[in-house]
């Protein structure tokens, strides 16, 4: 029997620790392989037109990804060799040199490596073709997904996660190397120094993260704050937020709990004390976990929430700037269709205009057109007398658009009085834009070019792809703005940005769950003892279980609390910037993502409880 | 004779400048083969720092430490390991065995590192299985048996390669008083029959009642060297006690 056989048995014995770690390991992987898979599949470039588009957001995804993934298995693996300390401490004093020890370990992470490497693909394999269906039917695209096994995706990965493993190797050597002896007999003795709030640190915290909320509220247009700062504005507020939540995580809430702790009415009632004593105790530890976990969250939130919210508002945009079904300049086309709603054929004149030093060219109508078009959109009647106008404006936005309600318009003879001012028009914003109505008489008076416009709407007007194409083959040359035609390549590009989105979404928030699962898994190896004494000092179960509620309840919440906050404040400055309700599609993400997060903060008290082993000590 | 071991005026010390504090302050001694050694002192008077320091496990501030002809003082992390692996044995309060590893590999760890031959390494396990009473459990993980049989367990690992030196800190500390006894009878048939050379950090004046000589630790400092020369292990007790009770009010440690 030699060493390294000993060694293979204790790492079989040791399946649990090994299971957490290798499972971690394992998941990167699938999850990386799967990625890389669908960037290279055949099946999205061929069929997606705006497949460079997709090509590029799935390439820079896959670096974030890649860093992602990269860092979490470096965390998973100190986490990993830390829980062996015991181990090698006891190799060590048995006499087995560093370097052995270190080979020791190395050849166990490259076995480890392999397998998760051989297993990974296989699982990542098959996953990448039911998210390639998802991604698919996503895109509205009719395909079906084929089931080839990419060879650039399989070594692309293997060269990625080698790369991985030998750096962790390294990072194994290291800890060997610095490991001293006596720390395998003081580790016990170690005590931790209870945290003393600060002021300073705690009014920073509080005035950084206030400030960074404030900056993200600011209007991007008139705000004297962009100004200044300009282009690097968003990174300020990053920089602020992050930096605020630390400072909140390390002082404020120490601040808080030692004021708590110290108010005996509440504190004095049984174990009220220990709980908090328990958080207290480690939060300037965990303050960084802790402000990892909240600004994982709160991009995971942020980056969803924007993309969903922007995918949920597709049709809606694309209907504010194309009202009609097809539009187009010129001769009228027989639609034969039944689908079709109305087939208008509208003149409108062009004329050009000076209005405080600026040109503007502007499309003229009369008051009957404009009435006639808006019955059959399902739009307010409009009044107009003479020498009055009303603007249409589809682009307006009172942030940056000149309102010019109140201005004289004079074109030729024709001086008219604009009284008010709509941001919507009738036109689709691609053929028509600015419009201005004018009464019958003043139409009738004004001298300039007239042109003829065909306008078209037609019911179910998302699916209508293929009358667009009959359309526009039967134009020719001529230019047709079609909605059908609009929605699709929104929705394509929208898509495959939702599914990115979802995606990394999806890494962050289990990556995320496993970063806090490993966090209480540890404090429950360290508390264990804890709660024995309790419990021989006469504590009752239901009692302890509280208090471990508490004490993992806190570890889970205040994360997730500021992830939420400072998600709400991004998405509304996300929200005012796209000048787009997302209240909806925000809310419903947000659920969901608290939803699979309450379910691993279950899974790790589950396990917490586990750990203490209850029916031992009962 | 040459002595086994040989402290020649170590010091251990802690923090800067002002705020220096010694747990050893130096202190001389040697141990010759076969001799079974203890070391005893309140709590603080630096008896655990002397064994982590002698055992290689922390180095002295000052002083040197010779084993058997060489001085581990001036030894790198490598030259060290060697020495650890093929002239020193360790046993601890709480045991240090690996729970994933049955009691057999648990024994057997140390010669595997030494790669000593399989048929050899079968021999010399079971022979001190037998000795210590465990040859049962071999089979058994370090979880399915007591205290005491846990801490048989780490003295035969620690003794299977028949060290130079066997370090023992507080062996008997976790234990009942018959598990003690048995350790402690085991220890000492060891010693009689194979000229083991054991140097045992203890406060409990029972358990160094096993010992030939006891050497009393104070602030550092050597302060006493009592020897049970023809007394026996029953005298040699009372002897400790009244010992203990000259030194200074801390009698309550040997309760």
């Amino acid at each position: 029997m030699t060493l390294f056989d000993l060694a293979l048995k204790n790492m079989r014995r040791n399946m649990k620790s090994y299971a957490l770690y290798f499972g971690s390991v394992l998941f990167s992987i699938v999850i990386y392989f799967t990625f890389v898979t669908l960037k290279y599949s055949d099946d999205i470039s061929a069929l997606a037109d705006s497949s460079m588009k997709v090509q590029g957001i799935m390439s820079a995804s896959s670096v974030v990804l890649l860093i992602f993934v990269a860092m979490f298995i470096i965390y998973a693996n100190s986490f990993f060799i830390k829980k062996r300390k015991k181990e090698v401490g006891l190799y060590s004093l048995l006499g087995v040199r560093k370097k052995q020890i270190g080979l020791l370990l190395f050849f166990e992470n490259i076995v480890l490596g392999i397998l998760s490497l051989v297993i990974g693909i296989v699982l990542g394999f098959l996953l990448s073709k039911g998210l390639l269906t998802i991604l698919v039917r996503l895109m509205g695209l009719d395909a079906v997904a084929s089931f080839t096994l990419s060879s650039e995706a399989v070594i692309n990965t293997t060269i990625v996660f080698m790369i991985v493993f030998l750096f962790t190797s390294l990072q194994g050597y290291r800890v060997i190397y610095q490991f001293k002896l006596i720390e395998l007999f003081q580790a016990d003795k170690k005590g931790e120094n209870l945290p003393r709030a600060k002021w300073f640190a705690t009014i920073a915290g509080v005035a950084s993260l206030t400030f960074g909320y404030w900056l993200a509220s600011q209007d991007l247009m008139t705000s004297v704050m962009w100004k200044i700062l300009g282009i690097s504005t968003p990174i300020v507020i990053i920089i602020a937020t992050v930096a605020g939540t630390y400072l909140l995580f390390h002082s404020v809430l120490v601040f808080v709990l030692t004021k708590l702790k110290n108010n005996e009415r509440w504190a004095w009632r049984g174990l009220n004390l220990l709980g908090v004593s328990q958080i207290l105790y480690r939060i300037r530890g965990n303050a960084k976990t802790l402000t990892t976990i909240a600004v994982l969250s709160a991009t995971t939130i942020t980056s969803g929430g924007a993309v969903y919210g922007l995918y949920y508002n597709a049709g809606e945009q694309t209907h504010h700037y194309l009202p009609n079904t097809f539009m187009w300049e010129g001769k009228e086309v027989n639609l034969t269709s039944k689908d079709v709603l109305y087939n208008e054929t509208v003149h409108a004149k062009q004329a050009e205009l000076e209005l405080a030093g600026t040109t503007y060219r502007y499309t003229f109508v009369d008051v009957d057109t404009y009435n006639k078009l808006a019955q059959l959109q399902e739009r307010e009647q409009l009044a107009v007398q003479n020498g009055e106008a009303i603007m249409l404006d589809p682009y307006y936005d009172e942030r940056f658009s000149i309102n010019h309600t109140g201005q004289k318009l004079a074109v030729g003879d024709v001086a008219v009085k604009v009284k008010n001012l709509h941001a919507e028009s009738i036109f689709n914003a691609d053929v028509i834009g600015q419009t201005i109505i004018v009464s019958a008489s003043d139409y009738q008076a004004l001298a300039a070019e007239h042109n003829t416009y065909q306008l078209v709407g037609m019911d179910n007007d998302k699916k209508q792809v293929a009358s667009s194409d009959k359309l526009q083959q039967q134009l020719g040359d001529v230019y047709l703005s079609s909605f059908p035609a609009s929605y699709k390549s929104s929705i394509e590009g929208l898509g495959s940005l939702l599914f990115v989105g979802s995606f990394l979404g999806l890494v962050f928030l289990v990556a995320t769950g496993s970063i806090i699962y490993f966090k209480i898994m540890t404090e429950a190896e360290e508390d264990r003892g804890k709660y024995e004494i309790l419990h021989k000092v006469g504590v009752g179960h239901k009692e302890m279980k509280k208090t471990i509620r508490m004490q993992i309840g806190f570890i889970f919440a205040a994360p997730l609390v500021m992830g939420i906050l400072h998600s709400a404040f991004a998405l509304s400055a996300f929200s005012g910037l796209i000048g787009a309700n997302i209240l909806v599609p925000v809310i419903i993400w947000m659920v969901v993502y608290m939803a699979i997060y309450a379910v691993i903060g279950y899974l790790a008290h589950k396990q917490f409880s586990h750990t203490l082993q209850w029916r031992a000590i009962k | 004779m040459k002595p086994v071991l040989q402290v020649e005026n170590i010091t251990k010390a802690y923090g800067k400048g002002a705020n220096i504090y010694k747990a050893l302050n130096g202190v001389s001694f040697e141990v010759h083969k076969g001799e079974f050694v203890g070391v005893m002192g309140p709590s603080g008077a630096g008896k655990s720092t002397l064994l982590n320091v002698i055992a290689t496990i922390d180095s002295a501030t000052t002083g040197s430490i010779i084993i058997d002809d060489t001085n581990i003082a001036n030894m790198k992390d490598e030259q060290l390991a060697d020495f650890r692996r093929d002239n020193l044995g360790f046993i601890f309060q709480d045991y240090n065995l690996l729970d994933s590893l049955t009691v057999r590999e648990n024994i057997v760890l140390p010669l595997a590192i030494a790669k000593r031959p399989a048929a050899e390494i079968n021999e010399r396990v079971e022979r001190i299985a037998e000795l210590f009473g465990i040859a049962d459990l071999l089979d058994k993980y370090p979880y399915q048996i007591s205290g005491g049989q846990k801490q048989r367990t780490a003295s035969s690992r620690a003794l299977v390669t028949e060290p130079k030196l066997l370090f023992a800190d507080e062996p008997t500390g976790a234990l009942d008083s018959k598990s003690a006894t048995d350790l402690l009878e085991n220890l000492s048939e060891l010693n009689a029959k194979q000229q083991s050379t054991i140097l045992m950090v203890t406060h409990d004046a029972y358990a160094a009642s096993f010992c030939q000589r006891i050497l009393f630790i104070q602030d550092g400092q050597l302060s006493k060297e009592i020897f049970r020369g023809e007394e026996t292990r029953k005298q040699f007790f009372q002897t400790i006690l009244q010992e203990l009770t000259v030194i200074g009010g801390d009698a309550n440690d040997v309760i």
